[in-house]
């Protein structure tokens, strides 16, 4: 047996496996918790922005609505943790696949609809999806949120879950991007009926997308409720949390393989250094990035960072 | 009953002028101007901000504030838009160029009035007079007026003139257009402004109903799709009858679901307009 | 190629179950090499205080009426040479963040306050989902955490031993507003059997809002029959079919639980819908300036507001020492429940690390779980029973505001200035 053609240059993926190593011994020498638990945070961030990308870059399909599913898996996780004591870790992936198929119960339909159609309809499913959860106080508990029994231990462990999380969905994107899988998903972005022509199952494909897209942020979403010991609807299924995602993917580089999760890094450091006295000005600031991104570099940093390097922009069709 | 027949016409007006702006600048660019809310915004607080300064009635700021956007809409149309592929390979680029101004909009209204609720008060605000049993609300009608005036002015623009024709010519076919000497990449620009423009006299108008801040507009922006998509591109009468459905909707829903969820409907309809009649009801293709 | 992979995924693997079984060890490691610093007093004779509020986003107005307490608190400390620790005079210094009224942010904040800034002691943040957020990373960290913002009852339902909360719980605050109109209807003014509609925004505070009035509507059988119960989303911006709702159901009392910006556009609703009940209240809003020059004072004559303090209990003692304090360093304001709130909540810390006679958090901690002592709080009285999970509770005050612009306090009896009316004598 041996890798497949696709796979990446030795050298890439030794350098992959000793940052894993390097950013799994990070603890030892920082005692920080605020250090530590911020980079948990990011890992998360790195994880959830990935998922979105692809969706949005893979697909070209821009999600404004991706708090949704990460609020489902959230509540979902919560409420098998605190009312049948399920063991966090199946609680997390029972939430991931219902908040995967929940991404399919209305993405199914709306999939059809491209670009700004699509955009446009998350929104509504966001906002529909965040007030009827809030009412439906059977699973969410309502405005007032949901407790997880805190485990004093157990915030620090995260952080090797986080990082953990945040590799395999690196892997999944490149997998996604680099192998016959997602060539075909690069002919549905280009042209969704002449991809059909020639034999690719868009419908099915696209499905498969959204369905890994909306599990994963599911189980970011349980992520977070074991993270904060406290979930509330209002916070996890907020508009702004579904922007944010945007935000990191575009920033980084939409479409590109790891240009989220350099978006996602930007995100939390730019919010970290501005939030404490400053916090008027973050989303301004990153709405005056989005705006240079669009006009001058539309693969965001990793364009930028190819550019830099004079590097051709191979996997751009 | 009869309350909430005149709250649903009476609401329809507004509805009606929030989303001319956002279908019009989609019907001859085919771009989503996810800045619409922003603009919304922007209307409000310049009519706040004109109230309080100047003692300006916000019913005289409409005119003023309209031109003056209409001028913003112009500049953002050729320093931004302009540079931007239109149609379906642009359409999420446009997207989320005009969602980052939203964004810059909204900060800007953060720094400049901070982030706590404003409310428009005039003398008149809370006055209202008795049909049968029901009371209405001066200002709604007031509203409601001014929404009729502005869509009927359109529709006459829009048919009457040459601009109108123009602008209703490039919306069909660009490019032919340029052949017979329209100049199109004026109209792209004049009708940006003129939706931008409108956005905002609707931002005028919302302020003397509610209470606003920098967040003001989104939904606004969502209940425009809403009609945008059911009552078709660009059709003023379309536009006048989808915000009445909407409004109805809304209004009567309370009926038999709480409170709570009504404010849910519009987005459920605004998917499953999307969804089930892509189409809208008057025909228009909005699949890709 | 495949077996290198493996390997390495394999040294990943091991790498990251490893640091997992000694994680424990090093988060305790942690702790108490931060207990110790300070224990020692951090930067000897200063005892640092970390807090976070909302000076921007959803709730920021509140926000910066709650730095107005901290702020006041922690002057008036410092000015008396410091906090009387064991015979040594030691000053406070209060590391103050903007959480921006989401969550998240309070959280990480509060972990920066007590990670890398060090802080000793934790004041709490504003508004019941935030506080109750932040409250796990006191509990994590073993960090005696006093708020002034949190008044949901589920919040100090979960058996935390270093939460304490200084808002009275919501519920007590609708049953005042239930007290007021009994006592209206045994003197004859209200109907024997009176209609109410219940209007709450969807949050923990609209939530313990509804029950209160339910309890005592359990309590009193026959009292009074709630007829329209509807919840509404926060930051509505339009009340009108709700509106039109209550008025076809022909209630004699209208009883709602809002922001102050849905009071304002609510309100204005219900006077343009010509509606207009025999008793009108809008949970602890009702009395605010911004209210009257948004509404004009005629449109919110007779609504009445329950509250957790208010200015006019200032009459003598403490109570009347924090009102002149206040209006002496801004200018004549009168300070509102926000501002006394806040300022009590730091001087419960205050006292308890002097009660303590150490700022050891145990200590402190302790110290605060039997603190009783007098309070500018209705009541006259601070302390935090364990029986309420650490929250302390007091009698609301109730007040109505009159045609003339002034809101008399109307009840509890021994604090009212005047009797109140009902019914409201502008409804034709």
């Amino acid at each position: 047996m041996s890798m497949p053609s696709w796979a990446p240059k030795p050298w890439v993926l030794f350098a992959f496996a000793g940052a894993l190593v390097l950013l799994a011994l990070v603890p030892l020498v920082n005692s920080d918790a605020y250090w530590h638990n911020l980079f948990t945070l990011t890992f998360l961030s790195i994880t959830a922005a990935l998922a979105w990308n692809w969706l949005g870059g893979l697909l070209g399909q821009v999600s404004f609505g991706h708090a949704a599913m990460v609020g489902v898996g959230g509540f979902v996780a919560a409420r098998l943790q605190v009312s049948s004591h399920v063991p966090m870790l199946v609680a997390w992936g029972v939430g991931g696949v219902i908040a995967g198929l929940y991404a399919l119960v209305w993405g199914h339909p709306t999939l059809r609809l491209r670009g700004p159609y699509f955009s446009i309809a998350t929104i509504g499913v966001g906002e529909a999806t965040r007030l009827i959860c809030t009412y439906w106080s059977w699973l969410t508990g309502g405005s007032s949120g949901m407790s997880i029994p805190v485990h004093p231990a157990l915030k620090f462990q995260l952080y090797w879950y986080g990082l953990g999380l945040a590799a395999l969905a690196l892997i999944a994107s490149f997998a996604l991007r680099r192998s016959p899988l997602g060539l075909s998903l690069l002919a549905i972005k280009s042209d969704v009926d002449a991809a059909g022509d020639v034999g690719v199952s868009s419908t099915r494909l696209q499905d498969l997308v959204l369905f890994l897209s909306g599990m994963t942020m599911g189980i970011c979403g349980g992520f977070y409720g074991s993270f904060f010991s406290f979930i509330e609807p209002g916070d996890l299924f907020g508009f702004e949390r579904s922007i944010s995602y945007v935000l990191m993917g575009v920033i980084g580089g939409i479409g590109t393989i790891a240009g989220p999760a350099l978006g996602a890094i930007v995100f939390i450091v730019l919010q970290q250094s501005l939030i404490a006295h400053y916090s008027q000005l973050y989303l301004g600031l990153y709405g005056l990035f989005l705006l240079l991104v669009i006009l001058f570099e539309p693969l965001g940093l990793v364009g930028l960072a190819l550019r830099v390097m004079k590097k051709p922009i191979e996997e751009q069709p | 009953m009869i309350d909430l027949l005149f709250s649903a016409v009476l609401l329809a007006g507004l509805y009606a002028m929030m989303a001319y702006g956002l279908g019009i600048i989609y019907g001859v660019l085919r771009i989503v101007n996810l800045g619409h809310g922003g603009m919304i915004m922007v209307g409000a607080y310049a009519a706040f901000w004109m109230h309080e300064q100047f003692g300006l009635d916000p019913y005289l700021a409409i005119v003023p504030i309209a031109i003056a956007s209409f001028f913003l809409g112009v500049g953002m149309y050729k320093l931004l838009v302009k540079r931007l592929p239109r149609g379906a390979a642009g359409g999420v680029q446009s997207l989320l160029l005009l969602f980052a101004v939203w964004l810059i909009l909204r900060n800007t209204a953060y720094l400049l009035f901070t982030g706590n609720d404003q409310t428009l008060r005039t003398s008149y605000s809370t006055n209202s007079f008795h049909v049968a049993t029901a009371y209405v609300s001066w200002n709604r009608l007031a509203v409601f007026g001014v929404a009729i005036v502005v869509l009927v002015g359109l529709h006459l623009l829009l048919t009457r003139t040459y601009l109108g024709k123009a602008i209703r010519a490039v919306a069909q076919n660009p490019s032919s257009c340029t052949l017979v000497g329209i100049p199109v990449e004026r109209v792209y620009s004049v009708t940006f402004g003129l939706g931008t423009g409108l956005a905002a006299a609707a931002g005028v108008l919302g302020a003397t109903l509610f209470s606003f801040n920098p967040g003001y507009g989104s939904s606004e922006l969502l209940k425009s799709f809403v009609v945008v998509v059911l009552g078709g591109l660009g059709s003023v009468p379309g536009t006048a009858l989808a915000a009445l459905i909407l409004a109805f909707v809304e209004v009567f829903s309370i009926k038999i679901m709480p409170s709570y969820l009504t404010a849910a409907v519009g987005f459920v309809l605004l998917v499953l307009v999307l969804v089930l009649r892509p189409g809208g009801l008057f025909g228009q293709r909005v699949l890709g | 190629m495949k077996n290198r992979t493996t390997l390495l995924m394999a040294c990943a693997l091991v790498s990251v179950s490893c640091n997992k079984s000694s994680a424990p060890k090093e988060g305790q490691g942690a702790a108490p090499s931060g207990s110790a610093a300070s224990s020692q007093g951090a930067s000897g004779d200063t005892i640092s205080i970390g807090a976070t509020l909302p000076m921007t986003g959803g709730e920021s107005r509140v926000g910066g009426f709650y730095k107005e307490g901290y702020d006041l608190a922690f002057e008036e400390a410092n000015a008396a040479g410091g906090l009387n620790v064991g015979g040594k005079k030691l000053k406070v210094e209060l590391k103050l963040l903007d959480d921006t009224s989401t969550q998240a942010t309070a959280v990480s904040l509060a972990d920066r306050l007590v990670s890398s800034e060090k802080v000793q002691f934790l004041l709490g943040t504003y508004s019941s989902h935030l506080v109750e957020a932040q409250s796990v990373v006191a509990e994590q960290n073993h960090i005696p955490y006093v708020n002034g913002g949190g008044g949901a009852k589920e919040i100090y339902s979960k058996g935390y031993k270093w939460l304490f909360g200084l808002l009275a719980p919501v519920q007590l605050l609708s049953s005042a507003l239930m007290e007021w109109i009994g006592s209206q209807q045994t003197a004859g003014h209200l109907p024997k059997q009176v209609k109410i509609a219940v209007l709450w925004e969807n949050t923990a505070h609209g939530k313990d809002f509804r029950e209160g009035v339910d309890d005592y509507v359990k309590k009193h059988q026959g009292c009074c029959e709630v007829v329209v119960d509807e919840s509404f989303e926060l930051q509505g911006k339009d009340f009108g079919a709700l509106l039109n709702k209550v008025k076809a159901s022909n209630v004699d009392v209208m009883l709602a639980d809002a922001h102050l910006s849905d009071y304002i556009t609510m309100q204005r609703q219900y006077v343009t819908l010509g509606l207009c009940h025999k008793v009108l209240s809008y949970g602890a809003r009702g009395s605010e300036k911004q209210a009257a020059d948004a509404l004009g004072k005629e449109h919110i004559a007779y609504v009445l507001s329950s509250v957790w303090w208010n200015a006019q209990l200032g009459t003598a003692g403490m109570t009347k020492h924090f009102v002149d304090l206040f209006k002496e360093k801004h200018g004549g304001k009168v300070p509102e429940w926000y501002q006394a709130v806040s300022y009590e909540t730091a001087r419960a810390l205050f006292q308890a690390i002097e009660k303590a006679g150490s700022t050891d958090r145990e200590a402190v901690r302790n110290a605060l779980a039997s603190l009783d002592v007098e309070s500018i709080l209705p009541g006259g009285k601070l302390s935090f029973p364990a029986a309420s999970g650490q929250q302390a509770i007091y009698p609301f005050v109730v007040q109505q505001n009159q045609p003339d612009g002034s809101s008399p306090i109307v009840w509890p009896k021994e604090s009212a200035s005047n009797p109140g009316v009902a019914p409201n004598p502008a409804c034709k």
